[in-house]
């Protein structure tokens, strides 16, 4: 907790001050530091981009997770091949998978442009960029993402699904009043986590494309690692640190608000 | 429908498998077969240059020691404590507990970057530097496991644990051998989820870290020449080393993941 | 239960314990050991231990001197580290050397416990003027030489020879006019009329733009105090000069060709799959660029086009440079040692032959082994030259916010010619919104 807390606090502290370079804070400014940054161009490109790219991202990953975690669910060594292919780049790691990515990813020398037989730049388009960004999103968080999906499947009671079935209830029927509220805790954890995930992304960013091209991939937590750490202008880094937090915040509590009416616990 | 859902599930199966096998190839890579057009999926030969290379070049041997003590002794004491404290939160009741629990749940939202600087500051009072203690301490505590647990101690009915009480059983025996085995599948799960969340960090361990002898992995990783030059050979050799002893592992570990579930669901 | 926690404390103190023994025997008496942290990984990495390793045999040995390079990631890691020791305020866990490059500037320059070379130079009775005038500028503060250039490098143009060839160009182009031309008879397009090969690729940034706009009439300053060396800039000037309307006017007319390309990254990839015929990168690219190319075409190596025949300033060292740090072992003396061998010209001719950066000491350049070196690689001999017409006086830009600076110039620039708006309205955009930087950084150093 230590190690959470005292830096958060410190942090909020310096959003009220003018801190130098060296981390010395020098005089209170009050609001003064968010005014200047919700006027300037490279924080509403942040707010856009990181807003844009939860709302692209966190649907797909929902979909692709959900879906492969229901396509597994079958009985027969295939499926088990299906479900142990499913989680493994859970074993890669994250700078791993992105120099990979990196790699794979290159418009001239990469693999992806020649199996899928197209010439995207991948680096240099902005839309390309932010599909690169949502693909290593979605990347990097589907090994984990799948086995919660693949556990909470697994302790549906089958004899329900017969009973389902038997009463002639179809597939998509059986998964909508069935499966998906039995699933309910899981489903809301994961969504959560993939929305925070998705407001705080910051290391495909980096390591991928550095915010560009011309800042269309510059991410909110990205900004801030680069005015905190880069430049030095720590009061602007805390100040958007603070931001986030309280925008993540507040996007998650209404979440849960809406959860607790509509989500079964047994 | 059975044969379009398996084939579906293959053929999205092996697109996320792709980077792996991929990476694999890629460390027989000559120089030339990386820089190629078009781009190569196969190596030209049996390359192993790339592996004396990533040997050779840095203590690579020494990194994985280090990054494996690290994650398995930061994932066996992260598990404990957030088992504890998923525990406190579900079963005991006691005023602030909720709030208490709303506190926790916050840290999730902090970015950790922003934290970096002043954890540092910490760490050097503590004398910590270049210690195993040091690289682990900041991801004892984990929000996301505590909720995680929570959310799953949650579905479990209060009259086992009122039984067990009654029965004279302590918390600690309840949490050994009733809730954790039930719990085995979230449990390994969140454990992986841990372990490999330490194994892959980067920028923290280099902080912490001066000493060659104390790196991670990670951060030996990037000693191999980064992407500038295109040299990626000794790098996926690396990538792949690390890997494949996880990637066994985890296909080993797999089958005790579902046992372990499905017996729950027989004995009833 | 108990026991399990039990057992944990028993394996964490084990290897605490572990570790103890694993520490490196204490130095011997009479030793001292620099530490060194630098960035160079690969090619570079080698030539560091290399370098390193002869030094600790020989001069090392007879004046007790060990050093130590420790890798610590890339140049900004280096920079994160210290810093965070910097801030900290354990002055005696910095380590004798640092290599740092142009961003690490700022926050290092005004640092109390950084030991300025100039000074341990004079010490020594060192003459700088041994030293390539334009490398010792680049690492001038207020008119005191505070590093060490240690791995310079200068902007090139390269370009595909054989499509050159093949389209009848003779010589390459000397300014951005001809640059314009010269794309424009590189196009190729196939039959949908889509351009499968562009003349030129590139959205200038700071990079390019210090030697586009410094360059001009001789020698022009972007911002006040010297382009950040007397101090910390306030404004930019190149609004006021005029040099960014001249460039930017010639720049549209370059982009109207419809042969340029606006690429920011992997440009050095298009350049090597043949897709872009001409592209600017620094000269320590020279060996990736010829790796990469191998043998799909000829590369040739030119002077980085100039604005117009009025820009005669050349170009500008770019590149890193080792900074000493006082951490109160005394080690200043022994730091300088181990730099003045680091950059002598037997050694700054194996750095170059290794990694393709300049040489720092003039006397390398008239080394019987350097003028065969570059006789067997025109590619360097065309690089060296164009620095020694240079004005020595470019010098890099020291502000801070470079990476918003970099972003800024590149958005403007695309914006200009997606946008179609004039020079003088960009020119005007740009200078508004870097002042607005130099100003908020002042107001956080409570200036």
């Amino acid at each position: 907790m230590v190690f959470s807390y005292r830096p958060f606090l410190v942090t909020i502290l310096n959003s009220f001050h003018t801190v130098s370079i060296m981390g010395e804070r020098f005089k209170f400014v009050g609001l003064e530091n968010y005014s200047r940054l919700f006027a300037s161009q490279s924080f509403q490109d942040s707010l856009s981009n990181t807003l844009r790219f939860t709302l692209f991202f966190v649907p797909a990953n929902m979909f692709l997770c959900l879906s492969a975690a229901l396509l597994a669910n079958r009985k027969g060594k295939l499926a088990t091949l299906n479900q142990v292919f499913f989680f493994l780049p859970l074993a890669v790691g994250l700078s791993s998978s992105m120099m990979i990515f990196k790699m794979i990813f290159n418009p001239s020398l990469g693999i992806v442009n020649h199996l899928l037989g197209t010439s995207i730049q991948w680096f240099n388009n902005p839309k390309a960029a932010m599909a690169l960004l949502v693909i290593a999103g979605v990347y990097l968080d589907f090994g984990f993402n799948f086995l919660l999906f693949h556990a909470a499947l697994r302790n549906v009671p089958k004899d329900l699904i017969e009973v389902a079935q038997i009463e002639g209830a179809s597939p998509f029927q059986t998964f909508r009043y069935l499966i998906f509220p039995l699933i309910g805790p899981t489903v809301v954890f994961v969504l959560i986590t993939n929305i925070k995930d998705a407001m705080l992304i910051s290391s495909p960013v980096l390591i991928l494309t550095e915010g560009g091209p011309f800042r269309s991939t510059q991410t909110l937590v990205y900004q801030m690692y680069l005015e905190g750490f880069k430049s030095g202008n720590y009061a602007v880094g805390s100040s958007i640190a603070t931001v986030v937090f309280l925008l993540t915040f507040s996007i998650l509590l209404i979440l849960m608000r809406l959860q607790r009416r509509r989500v079964y616990y047994q | 429908m059975r044969f379009i859902k398996a084939s579906i599930a293959t053929l999205f199966s092996l697109v996320v498998i792709f980077p792996i096998i991929y990476t694999i190839s890629a460390s027989f890579f000559t120089y030339a077969d990386f820089t190629s057009i078009p781009a190569k999926l196969l190596p030209s030969s049996f390359y192993l240059e790339n592996y004396v290379r990533a040997f050779a070049e840095t203590s690579l041997a020494r990194f994985l020691a280090n990054s494996f003590v690290t994650a398995t002794l930061g994932m066996l004491l992260r598990m404990g404590i957030s088992i504890g404290a998923a525990y406190a939160f579900t079963f005991f009741t006691f005023k602030g507990r909720d709030v208490l629990f709303f506190v926790v749940i916050a840290t999730m939202l902090l970015p950790s970057d922003a934290l970096i600087l002043a954890n540092y500051s910490t760490i050097r009072t503590l004398g910590l530097t270049d210690t195993y203690l040091g690289i682990i301490s900041t991801k004892l505590l984990s929000p996301t496991h505590i909720f995680m647990l929570r959310q799953y101690f949650k579905t479990m009915s209060r009259e086992y644990r009122e039984a067990a009480l009654i029965e004279g059983c302590s918390d600690a025996r309840f949490i050994t051998t009733l809730l954790l085995p039930i719990s085995k599948a979230v449990v390994i799960t969140l454990g992986i989820h841990s372990f490999s969340n330490i194994f892959n960090d980067y920028l923290w361990p280099l902080l912490v870290t001066n000493k060659e002898g104390m790196r991670t992995v990670q951060v030996g990783l990037t000693m191999l020449g980064f992407s500038e030059n295109l040299d990626y050979g000794p790098q996926f050799a690396a990538i792949a080393l690390l890997m494949i002893p996880i990637v066994i592992a985890f296909i080993i570990m797999h089958s005790p993941i579902q046992n372990s579930v499905s017996s729950r669901f027989a004995g009833r | 239960m108990k026991r399990l926690l039990a057992l944990l404390l028993l394996v964490m103190l084990a290897t605490q314990g572990l570790f103890a023994l694993g520490q490196e025997e204490a130095p011997e008496a009479g030793v001292s050991t620099l530490t060194w942290w630098h960035y160079g990984s690969g090619l570079a990495g080698k030539a560091i231990d290399s370098i390193v390793q002869e030094f600790n045999e020989t001069v090392g040995k007879e004046k007790n001197i060990q050093v130590n390079a420790v890798f610590q990631g890339k140049a900004n890691d280096v920079l994160t580290k210290t810093k965070a020791i910097l801030q900290s305020g354990s002055t005696k866990d910095l380590p004798d050397l640092a290599q740092f490059d142009g961003s690490a500037v700022l926050d290092i320059r005004d640092v109390p416990s950084l030991i300025p070379m100039e000074d341990l130079a004079k010490q020594d009775g060192y003459d700088l003027t041994q030293l390539l005038e334009a490398a010792r500028l680049s690492v001038t503060y207020k008119n005191k030489m505070i590093a060490m250039p240690f791995n310079s490098s200068t902007i090139l143009l390269y370009y595909n020879k054989t499509a050159f060839d093949e389209a009848g160009i003779a010589t390459p182009p000397t300014t951005l006019a001809e640059l314009g031309n010269v794309a424009k008879a590189l196009v190729q397009k196939d039959e949908k009329g889509n351009i499968t090969r562009y003349g030129f690729a590139n959205v200038p940034t700071t990079y390019e733009l210090i030697v586009w706009l410094g360059q001009q009439n001789g020698l022009s300053y972007i911002t006040d105090n010297e382009n950040g060396h007397l101090g910390n800039p306030t404004k930019v000037l190149f609004d006021e000069n005029g040099t960014m309307v001249n460039f930017l006017t010639r720049w549209k007319d370059l982009y109207a060709t419809g042969a340029v390309e606006n690429l920011t990254s992997d440009v050095n990839g298009a350049f090597a799959s043949g897709r872009v015929a001409m592209i600017v990168a620094s000269t320590s690219k020279l060996t990736t660029i010829h790796s990469m190319v191998a043998d799909r075409f000829e590369v040739g190596v030119a002077n980085f086009p100039a604005v117009d025949e009025q820009a005669t300033g050349g170009v500008n060292v770019g590149g890193g440079a080792i900074y000493a740090f006082d951490n109160q072992s005394g080690n200043g003396d022994a730091a300088w040692e181990f730099v003045k061998f680091a950059t002598s010209p037997e050694q700054q001719f194996n750095w170059h032959i290794a990694t393709g950066y300049f040489p720092v000491h003039h006397d390398t350049y008239s080394m019987d082994a350097f003028q065969k070196h570059i006789e067997e690689n025109p590619h360097y001999r065309v690089a060296i030259e164009q620095l020694m017409e240079s004005n020595p006086k470019m010098q890099g830009i020291w502000v801070p916010s470079a990476y918003q600076i970099y972003y800024a110039f590149q958005s403007g620039i695309l914006r200009m010619l997606e946008d179609d708006l004039s020079p003088e309205e960009t020119s005007k955009a740009l200078a508004q919104e870097i002042n607005g930087y130099f100003e908020e950084y002042l107001r956080m150093q409570g200036e």
